[in-house]
């Protein structure tokens, strides 16, 4: 099973759709945890995800927003959301009954 | 250039640790974000140092920069000393009796022949951490350089050794494996060029410690594709 953090990266790629590359995906993790993401725990996750075939990355255009530099783009694989579906899953089961108020 | 721009020449440094794309990438997303200089070189040096802690979990970085750079340069230091030596007892007036001119020809060879091959399998094997590698051969170089103390022999005969395994190193990184072939050639050609020291009284670990390398290399070497008719 995937870990919390490989998670919340294939869900943030995942809201993301088409746009999903580096900045944006670390954008989105510190808007909706309100945790800041290091581009090292980035690509170095972004790398196992792939490696484990729940990523598929190549690179994008350059943007002048970016200093002309190209973005590292990523699409979430149907063995990814599955992966991911099944985090959500056990998550759900193992918060059944119990109540954090 | 102010300081801002330092510590961003800083983050071009550490960049070039990562690779092309990723590099490319990172540093567009640092400039999207509209990170601070000093937040960009912390943010590039975590990615750098996850990357070389997770390279370093593979056995070769470790067999080039601890098996063979670090104690190659120490062996090919006395190696570069022992032929400068011999130099100067062939073409030394005032010695009449030194080494065959053709002994000295063997081990300058011999010289070329471990030092590029040394540094070929350290370019091929370490790549992205082959900067360790390279600190690890240095060092000792830099250590007995600014020691040297022998009045007959300048101290850059210590550094003999070092062009061709420089050479070596810049092929390893580019090419990465050699014909078999070509191969087979500088290993045996690098063993038979070793036969005249067979016979001194001398360590004969050493010759093996830097051969080594020449045989590794035919063990790793691109295969011709035999095509069946």
């Amino acid at each position: 099973m995937i870990g919390e953090f490989e998670y919340l990266l294939i869900s943030a790629a995942a809201r993301l759709g088409e746009g999903a590359y580096g900045a944006a995906i670390r954008e989105e993790i510190a808007t909706t945890t309100g945790r800041k993401c290091s581009l090292g725990a980035l690509y170095t996750t972004v790398d196992r995800l792939e490696t484990k075939g729940f990523f598929k990355t190549w690179m994008g255009d350059a943007t002048p927003q970016r200093g002309g530099r190209a973005k590292r783009m990523i699409r979430v694989t149907p063995k990814g959301v599955a992966a991911a579906k099944n985090f959500y899953d056990a998550v759900t089961r193992v918060s059944r009954g119990v109540s954090w108020a | 250039m102010g300081v801002t721009g330092v510590v961003w020449s800083l983050v071009d440094v550490f960049s070039q640790l990562l690779e092309r794309d990723e590099r490319e990438a990172v540093r567009g997303d640092l400039a999207e974000a509209g990170e601070s200089a000093w937040q960009g070189l912390w943010e590039v040096f975590g990615l750098v140092a996850r990357r070389q802690t997770l390279l370093w979990k593979n056995w070769r970085p470790w067999l080039a920069a601890f098996g063979l750079a670090l104690p190659g340069s120490f062996l090919l230091m006395g190696f570069s000393l022992s032929v400068s030596s011999a130099y100067q007892q062939i073409f030394d007036p005032k010695i009449t009796v030194g080494p065959g001119f053709w002994l000295l020809a063997c081990n300058v060879l011999l010289l070329i022949g471990w030092a590029w091959t040394g540094g070929f399998v350290v370019g091929s094997v370490s790549r992205r951490t082959v900067w360790v590698s390279a600190a690890l051969s240095f060092a000792p170089c830099l250590f007995c350089f600014t020691r040297f103390r022998v009045e007959s022999l300048s101290r850059f005969c210590l550094l003999l050794f070092l062009l061709p395994a420089i050479w070596g190193v810049h092929r390893g990184l580019r090419i990465a494996q050699i014909r078999l072939s070509a191969a087979m050639v500088l290993a045996v050609a690098v063993t038979v060029l070793t036969i005249p020291t067979w016979s001194s009284k001398g360590p004969w670990i050493p010759n093996w410690a830097l051969s080594w390398p020449a045989w590794y290399l035919v063990t790793t070497a691109r295969r011709p594709k035999w095509r069946m008719n």
